[in-house]
């Protein structure tokens, strides 16, 4: 009975043919009747006979490849103020540069592949990437994406600004890859194969954090995420499935030993001692594991309806081993033990199922009324626990410590949207959003001004929308927000909140287009204690300008911004009441001018931004570039670029530099 | 008899799940295919790309270089020798008149009409199964504003290089392309990045339409592997309301994408609740207020996070600070 069951519900997925348009002519026509529909089509196009299906697709006078190799050479004048911050925001250097690469192959005789695509970008600098797509249609589908950058940061705003050491700060160099893999791509089923790493490793100056001082300590930290995952599509004329299993392998190391007498950020001696730190080593090590499902449907029953599920469930795990050694002259500011070397031990381990599922309709009862409705659910609970061994041992005291941390995130949402093509040019659309949840945080046992919070969060949402199109000059729509919540998760959560976005575009001429957005959200909450004030209002005006064809091109776009915020909170050496103000009052400007001018193409134009409020300051980022012919394929670019940062309470973090580069440019 | 119940009811499962069921009555007008002749693949209303190619030489033969062409080659999708026409419609009317009129131009309809055309072959795709969350679908964008049916010549149906993408992209969200002009961003500007690193333009079931890694973590970990966790001790921002309630992804005129001009009133925001007040129905906001040795007026607890440097979470220390 069971095998008589299997082969009914496999002969179904043996016989159906890979997705195809769900109305696609049937093929059924016996042999006979094609020979007699075969002359009219012939009538119809006498001078070009149809080509067989397995014809190339290249034009045999057309090249395999095409595309261009850019490389050059770059030089930085020197860098005008701080070169720590250029190199947080910049950070690009002198020296030959692989500008970039971008060719495709298409192979006519479809041997390994139909089509090869690299393209490769600003090798030599400290970012760069390579991506590699091959498809052979039918058989497979492979891309390969890879890109490092390093990334530099240290900005001494951003550590204690009295002694200007590097604290927080990072020197490391992370990369990423992505490698996809799709075999029988088109056909009804059709498996895949991914694999991810992305890992980092670098230095960086960490705070070790005792009683009463912290000290700014060197370390070296790496870590490396693996991703490997698997599945296959099973896609037929009116439903999909998507099936997958995955895992994913997790290491970070950090690495802190120094021998250097540290007197830290304090230097106001602690009851008559003075503290410092004599030597110090770090060692974390953290591994873990995790697996991941995935389970995509849809479906399309009738012609009205449309269906989808989504269920996702992960579930990482990590386990640390921490070992830490430090001597020094040392203080437990709890007890005001003093000591002189310090053993702690902690051993943890963590564990996250997260799971995530939503469905959804949409129904066309009547030409022009669409109804959608959908439901989500996110929920993850962490749990912890730990083992944590202090020995202070010139003192001859251990204490032992097992915490418990357990956190769980529930949240909930269900929509529905009704959308109403009024007529041709105008549609409608309103909806109604309800989203509940609850959130608990707790560690046991309980510290001294710590409390184990849980909260709960019900929110009313109303969701209209205009969108009007009388033309193809002119496009405008409209979209509204509005929210009522009941209990907020954070002080700054959204609570009663309005947003509005606008967008309109229109055609002055057939060169000139002119484009304006606005953005405005509102959200307050009065609750005693909090009386929460946040605004953000955005407007931008775009112009688009063609005045000869696409030979010549001009685009402007400036944004006007600002956000404000006021919120009460207590001042912690008080505990009394103060207000927290924020403004950021910005204009942004980006626009270029591409063109040709005898054969030089000529590109110029940049951004800039300016601030006033809490952090005024400014940034300009202009650039010109000519790329001049020497032959057909061949040509000469040179390009420059000027980055001007200044800030007017950070004046130290200011800086200014050029760069030109110049190089070749091969196009096949 | 039971057993034979449950096999008829799967053998019709079945029979409706291999396509066997008649097709659509909606999509038929629509593509045209009422006026197919009993019994023959195509009628005399279609002509057949090669007649398309007569007059649309360029069309045709971005076409053929395009992913698009297996529509034209491929017998089992049904549009053999038929590749314009399965979106265009039945294109011999057109082909005898040579106007506009006669012919089915999803350019020229609006978005919804346009979308079903990609959708009656997109639709149950893995890609889409997010649709009704897409902002892009609410708001009427339709394929085309992204994808070049014809093709792109070798580049595809749509852009594919960073700076190609974000340009796609910036031509509609101006007032986020712009704010990359600030200092403190992510690298998308210099082409690094692009749009969809972070956001699915086709939908997801995130806020912001944000891409997600392993199943259901938050995109942003595929880049900031070292956020992800589980952590002993939790940060619950983090976890409950995302990277966006300390961080400004797009472009922040502060240090490290903040949302606050200083590290303290990031923090201080949240953390000025005093202990046990609590209301029993909702609960209370989270974030309790510092210890007060934690004394604003010295440089030292300016930015919180010089001590509590694990700040999305520790694995060591319950107060974030190693």
């Amino acid at each position: 009975m069971r095998a008589t069951i299997l082969l009914l519900m496999a002969m179904p997925l043996l016989g159906q043919d890979a997705a195809k348009p769900a109305d696609a002519p049937k093929q059924e026509a016996t042999k006979e009747e094609a020979k007699k529909e075969e002359p009219k089509k012939e009538e119809a196009a006498p001078a070009a006979a149809a080509p067989a299906p397995d014809a190339s697709p290249l034009p045999s006078n057309e090249s395999w490849i095409t595309g261009y190799v850019e490389a050059g050479y770059r030089w930085r004048s020197g860098i005008g103020g701080s070169a720590d911050t250029w190199r947080s925001l910049v950070n690009l250097g002198s020296g030959p540069k692989f500008t970039g690469t971008d060719f495709t192959i298409l192979d006519p005789k479809h041997r390994l592949f139909e089509r090869l695509r690299v393209r490769a970008y600003d090798w030599g600098d400290p970012w760069s990437s390579l991506h590699i797509f091959a498809e052979k249609r039918g058989l497979y589908k492979f891309l390969a994406d890879f890109r490092q950058m390093a990334y530099f940061n240290n900005l001494p705003s951003y550590a204690d600004p009295t002694f200007l050491i590097d604290q927080q700060s990072f020197d490391t160099k992370r990369r990423m890859g992505s490698y996809d893999f799709e075999m029988f791509n088109g056909h009804l089923i059709s498996p895949y194969l991914n694999y991810e790493r992305d890992s980092s490793s670098g230095r960086s100056v960490t705070t070790f954090q005792t009683g009463g001082n912290e000290y700014a300590v060197p370390s070296l930290m790496r870590d490396t995420t693996d991703l490997f995952r698997g599945g296959f599509h099973v896609s037929g004329n009116r439903y999909h499935l998507t099936l997958e299993e995955g895992g994913t392998i997790f290491r970070n190391d950090q690495d802190t030993y120094t021998t250097k007498t540290n007197p830290g950020d304090n230097p106001v001696p602690f009851i008559g001692q003075t503290l410092n730190l004599g030597t110090l080593s770090q060692a974390y090590g953290v591994r873990g594991t995790g697996t991941h499902s995935k389970v995509i449907g849809t479906a399309s029953p009738f012609s009205w309806l449309d269906l989808h599920a989504n269920f996702l469930f992960s579930q990482p795990s990590n386990s640390l081993n921490y070992q830490q050694y430090d001597t020094g002259n040392l203080v437990v500011l709890s007890t005001l033990l003093f000591y002189t070397n310090e053993q702690y031990l902690v051993s943890a381990t963590s564990k996250l199922p997260h799971t995530t599922a939503d469905a959804g309709f949409e129904i066309r009862p009547f030409s022009g009324i669409r109804i959608q409705q959908s439901w989500m659910t996110d929920r993850l609970h962490n749990s912890a626990s730990a083992n944590q061994v202090d020995k202070f041992l010139s003192a001859g005291l251990t204490t032992t410590t097992l915490p418990q941390a357990y956190l769980a995130y529930n949240y909930n949402q269900s929509e529905t949207s009704i959308f109403g093509e009024v007529s041709k040019s105008l549609t409608l659309r309103g909806g109604y959003r309800y989203v509940w949840g609850d959130v608990r945080d707790a560690v046991l046992p309980p510290e001294a001004l710590t409390t184990n919070p849980s909260s709960t969060m019900h929110r009313h949402v109303g969701l209209g929308a205009i969108i009007y199109r009388p033309s193809p000059k002119l496009s405008l729509t409209g979209e509204l927000e509005a929210g009522q919540s009941t209990g907020e998760y954070f002080r700054t959560s959204l609570y009663n909140y309005t947003k509005v976005r606008m967008m309109g575009r229109y055609r002055l001429t057939n060169t000139l287009r002119i484009s304006g957005d606005f953005n405005y959200l509102d959200n307050r909450n009065p609750n005693n204690g909090t009386s929460y004030l946040f605004r953000n209002q955005r407007e931008s005006l775009a112009l688009d300008w063609t005045p000869k064809g696409d030979n010549w091109t001009f685009e402007a776009n400036y944004t006007r911004c600002d956000a404000h915020s006021q919120i009460s909170y207590l001042v912690p050496q008080l505990l009394s009441p103060a207000l927290s103000v924020y403004r950021d009052d910005c204009h942004a400007l980006s626009g270029f001018l591409n063109g040709t001018y005898r054969k030089i193409k000529i590109n110029a134009g940049g951004a800039a931004s300016w601030t006033s409020g809490s952090r005024p300051g400014s940034y300009y980022q202009p650039l010109a570039k000519v790329v001049a012919p020497v032959n057909k394929s061949l040509s000469v670019f040179a390009e420059w670029r000027y980055y001007g940062f200044a800030e007017t309470f950070y004046a130290y973090e200011s800086f200014r530099t050029h760069l030109l580069t110049a190089g070749l440019r091969y196009t096949r | 008899m039971r057993s034979t119940r449950v096999v008829l009811l799967l053998a019709a499962l079945g029979a409706y799940a291999s396509g066997a069921a008649p097709s659509s009555k909606e999509s038929s007008k629509q593509l045209g295919a009422a006026a197919h002749k009993a019994g023959t693949p195509f009628g005399d209303d279609f002509a057949g790309s090669s007649t398309c190619q007569m007059c649309h030489e360029d069309i045709y033969k971005n076409f053929r270089k395009s992913a698009h062409t297996f529509v034209e080659t491929d017998k089992r999708g049904g549009w053999d020798e038929h590749g314009c026409e399965s979106c265009h419609g039945p294109g011999a009317k057109h082909a005898g008149s040579a106007t506009a009129e006669d012919i089915r131009n999803p350019l020229k309809l609006t978005a919804v009409e346009t979308d079903k055309t990609c959708l009656s072959c997109h639709l149950n795709t893995a890609k889409h199964s997010e649709r009704i969350s897409s902002s892009h679908m609410k708001d009427a964008v339709a394929c085309t504003s992204c994808h070049t049916i014809h093709g792109n010549g070798p580049a595809g149906l749509v852009a594919r290089g960073a700076a190609q993408v974000n340009s796609l992209c910036s031509s509609c969200h101006k007032d986020v392309a712009v704010q990359f002009a600030k200092p403190f961003r992510h690298k998308v500007p210099e082409a690094e990045m692009t749009c969809v690193d972070c956001h699915n333009p086709h939908g997801s079931n995130r806020k912001a339409m944000v891409q997600s890694f392993a199943a259901n973590d938050v995109g942003c970990v595929k880049c900031h592997g070292d956020k992800r966790g589980p952590f002993t001790f939790e940060h619950a921002p983090v976890r409950f309301e995302g990277c966006a309630t300390c961080h400004e992804p797009h472009g922040s005129s502060n240090p490290r994408m903040l949302v606050r001009q200083e590290v303290k009133s990031v923090c201080l925001e949240c953390h000025s609740n005093m202990p046990a007040v609590k209301t029993p129905a909702v609960g209370s906001p989270m974030g309790v207020v510092p210890p007060a040795f934690h004394d604003l007026r010295s440089p030292r607890y300016q930015n919180c996070t010089v001590c509590h440097q694990k700040i999305h979470g520790s694995y060591a220390d319950r107060n974030l600070l190693k």
